[in-house]
């Protein structure tokens, strides 16, 4: 099964090291972006690679393609830069490289996939609030560590909890 | 430090005290929200809804400077409730009745009035610490860098003591120290009234054993100076030559105007670095340096942990490694510094420091993460939590010292209406002489900025991304505000990384640490330059 990388809300602390990092990895560009909502709720935003990518469904290329068991990438000798993918993104991912005329996006680190390394945005995690797993691995555990909160009675708490300063 | 990190994940209650580790050691996060994962009620105080804020249970937001005065309040409601520990109290402490006449003191209502904390709010806070079975402290610069600082370090001492929170796993006091060797560097006697190990200069017996490692008749008895007072030497002419290593005080000391001053005064100034900094632009002889993967020995880190890091590639251009240069610079003053490697420093140090006896070469290179100090035998396996069973004082017993609340060096008044406190990014390390060269960090935090609070911005009428000036009583700053919730009205925020924020900070020092107080200062702000 394919593994994806998953982000527990609640450990994210908005350090920006996953951007640092990817930038480290992709020449200067950072294909992931931590937003700041209400001064309060990181939301660490990078590429899904969708079970059913709208981006490579509408690539009139075939640019984007979906590396079998592994992440949706850009062939960019392929890619004319029309940004149809873009469009489609839900989630706005797809950055246009105005120098090289092609889009670009997060490739889970293929590279670094290869040699047996993690994702850099993962394994620079300082919080742990990234995690690279099978789905259902992952799922497991957070099942594992509600049951335990379900048996010990502590620690579930309703989603993100929020505790704005005192006025 | 005494428990080591991961530690805290076994705590049941963490209460974090001018700390915002999220942002300045974002690696032990880690451990503190495993920790709240499995329960932990996390507590925080600082005058900042800080992103270490957001994983609290409970935020107390206080007034800069009134660290005191919230532990003795906590002490109150801990005492006053019988919450303490009384088998750890009587066993293992003594003073508890001069604790006790302190904190009655500190009612709620005077607690109150001092911090602008909730008294409702303190007391929870009070009982979560004291009833967990096990609790941790955590504290940073927060508390040290104030006129009061050593007071706030007994408080925290004082709080753990009471609930017997120390010597076991998840429980203790954890400062946060700054950098990875910092530690070490004051391990190996790198403060003004001590030798290697903390051989105090005036005890006679130590420092005679030191001499003789050393081969020397005597050793000078008297007390250097300590940083801002080698500044307030060199100002009045007393200290003709300087040799900074690794520091940067044009950007990193109180008051810049007075460092600048200082500094020009020197006859002769030698800046040894791996940058080009602020201050080596005044120095007569700048010597380039190398930086951590460019030279090998040990590291102390802020958990008493020495490990050894081995050299990955050589120094660039004509930078050399500090112990080459300084081993070069004493032979050429007639000293016999005949070190080949590291590790014969080390072998040095196994002699000099007695905790470190058993830290040796072949052992510390051979053990991943390192031996904790104290590790005084080739067979110890080392103590990574300190006081389980005695404490270091002549009674073996922990020693309540009462503290009382003393206002900042610096209050505010009609001139100077606003408090100005300040502090660290994520993006930038210290001075920033090596991450503002660094354009992944610097496009995320270009620049100084100062954070007001959206109150204070409509009162002055002063919008976002607007350059005001800041002024003291010791100069002005330029710099864009951030206007943000994230200090309360009456408190503005500035990170010291970029050059202006130390010339608006007092040097007034904390009379028995010299550490001056960064974290308050008097100040105002007015639109435009």
């Amino acid at each position: 099964m394919r593994k994806v990388i998953f982000m527990d809300l609640n450990r994210c602390i908005y350090c920006r090291s996953c951007e640092v990092a990817c930038e480290r990895e992709h020449n200067g560009r950072s294909f992931m972006s931590v937003l700041l909502l209400d001064e309060r709720h990181p939301v660490p935003m990078n590429c899904r690679h969708c079970e059913k990518s709208p981006c490579v469904a509408v690539c009139p290329t075939r640019a984007l393609v979906r590396i079998e068991n592994g992440p949706v990438i850009i062939e960019t000798m392929k890619c004319i830069g029309c940004s149809l993918c873009a469009m489609v993104c839900p989630f706005g991912i797809l950055e246009l490289d105005y120098l090289n005329k092609v889009m670009r996006k997060c490739d889970l680190c293929i590279h670094r996939l290869n040699e047996g390394k993690l994702p850099a945005c993962v394994s620079s995690c300082p919080a742990r609030a990234l995690t690279y797993d099978e789905f259902d691995t992952i799922m497991r555990r957070i099942k594992e560590k509600a049951a335990k909160a379900i048996i010990s009675g502590v620690g579930l708490e309703p989603g993100i909890v929020i505790s704005p300063p005192e006025s | 430090m005494t428990n080591p990190i991961p530690d805290l994940a076994k705590s049941k209650c963490i209460f974090i005290i001018g700390s915002n580790f999220a942002e300045n050691h974002p690696i032990a996060a880690r451990w503190i929200l495993d920790a709240k994962e499995q329960g932990a009620k996390i507590i925080v105080a600082d005058p900042r809804y800080t992103p270490t804020a957001w994983t609290a249970d409970i935020f107390l937001q206080h007034k800069p400077g009134t660290d005191i005065a919230l532990i003795n309040g906590m002490l109150h409601t801990i005492i006053k409730e019988k919450l303490h520990d009384k088998n750890f109290v009587k066993e293992r402490t003594i003073g508890f009745d001069q604790i006790k006449a302190l904190a009655a003191k500190y009612d709620a209502h005077t607690v109150e009035k001092i911090t602008g904390v909730r008294s409702s709010l303190l007391q929870e806070a009070a009982r979560l610490y004291a009833k967990a079975e096990s609790a941790a402290i955590v504290y940073c610069m927060g508390i040290t860098q104030h006129t009061c600082g050593h007071g706030n370090v007994v408080s925290c001492a004082n709080l753990a003591l009471i609930c017997g929170n120390i010597g076991r796993p998840g429980t203790g006091v954890l400062p946060l120290r700054g950098q990875d060797n910092v530690q070490g560097a004051c391990d190996m006697g790198g403060l003004p009234t001590v030798l290697p190990g903390y051989a105090r200069v005036d005890d006679e017996a130590v420092r005679q054993r030191i001499a003789a490692l050393w081969g020397k008749e005597e050793l000078p008895k008297e007390p250097g100076l300590t940083v801002v007072e080698m500044t307030n030497a060199a100002a009045e002419g007393k200290i003709k030559a300087m040799y900074i290593m690794g520091e940067n005080p044009m950007v990193s000391d109180p008051n810049t105007k007075h460092v600048r001053q200082a500094l020009d005064k020197l006859d002769f100034l030698v800046v040894q670095d791996i940058f080009f900094t602020e201050t080596a632009e005044l120095a007569d002889v700048v010597l380039p340096g190398a930086c951590w993967a460019e030279k090998e020995g040990t590291v102390t880190a802020t958990s008493r942990s020495v490990q050894w890091r081995a050299k990955a590639i050589p120094p660039p251009g004509e930078a050399k490694a500090d112990l080459d240069i300084i081993c070069n610079i004493a032979n050429r003053l007639g000293f016999k510094f005949n070190y080949q490697n590291a590790d014969e420093v080390l072998r040095e140090i196994n002699l000099a420091v007695p905790s470190y006896a058993g830290i040796t070469p072949e052992r510390v290179k051979e053990k991943v993460g390192g031996l904790t100090w104290p590790c005084p035998t080739d067979d110890h396996p080392g103590t990574p939590i300190l006081h389980s069973e005695t404490f270091a004082t002549v009674e073996r017993l922990g020693k309540f010292i009462p503290v009382e609340h003393q206002p900042p060096f610096e209050v505010t008044d009609n001139e100077y209406p606003l408090l100005l406190t300040t502090g660290r990014v994520v993006m930038h390390y210290n001075t920033g002489s090596m991450t503002r060269r660094s354009s992944s960090l610097l496009k995320r935090s270009p620049e100084l900025f100062v954070e007001v609070n959206q109150a204070d911005a409509e009162k002055l009428g002063i919008s976002a991304d607007e350059e005001v000036k800041i002024s003291t009583r010791r100069g002005d700053t330029i710099a864009k505000t951030t206007i943000t919730n994230r200090v309360p009205p009456g408190v503005v925020f500035m990170p010291f990384h970029f050059s202006g924020t130390n010339a608006l900070v007092v040097e007034a020092l904390d009379e028995k640490a010299k550490v001056p107080e960064f974290k308050v200062a008097a100040c105002k702000i007015a639109k435009g330059k």
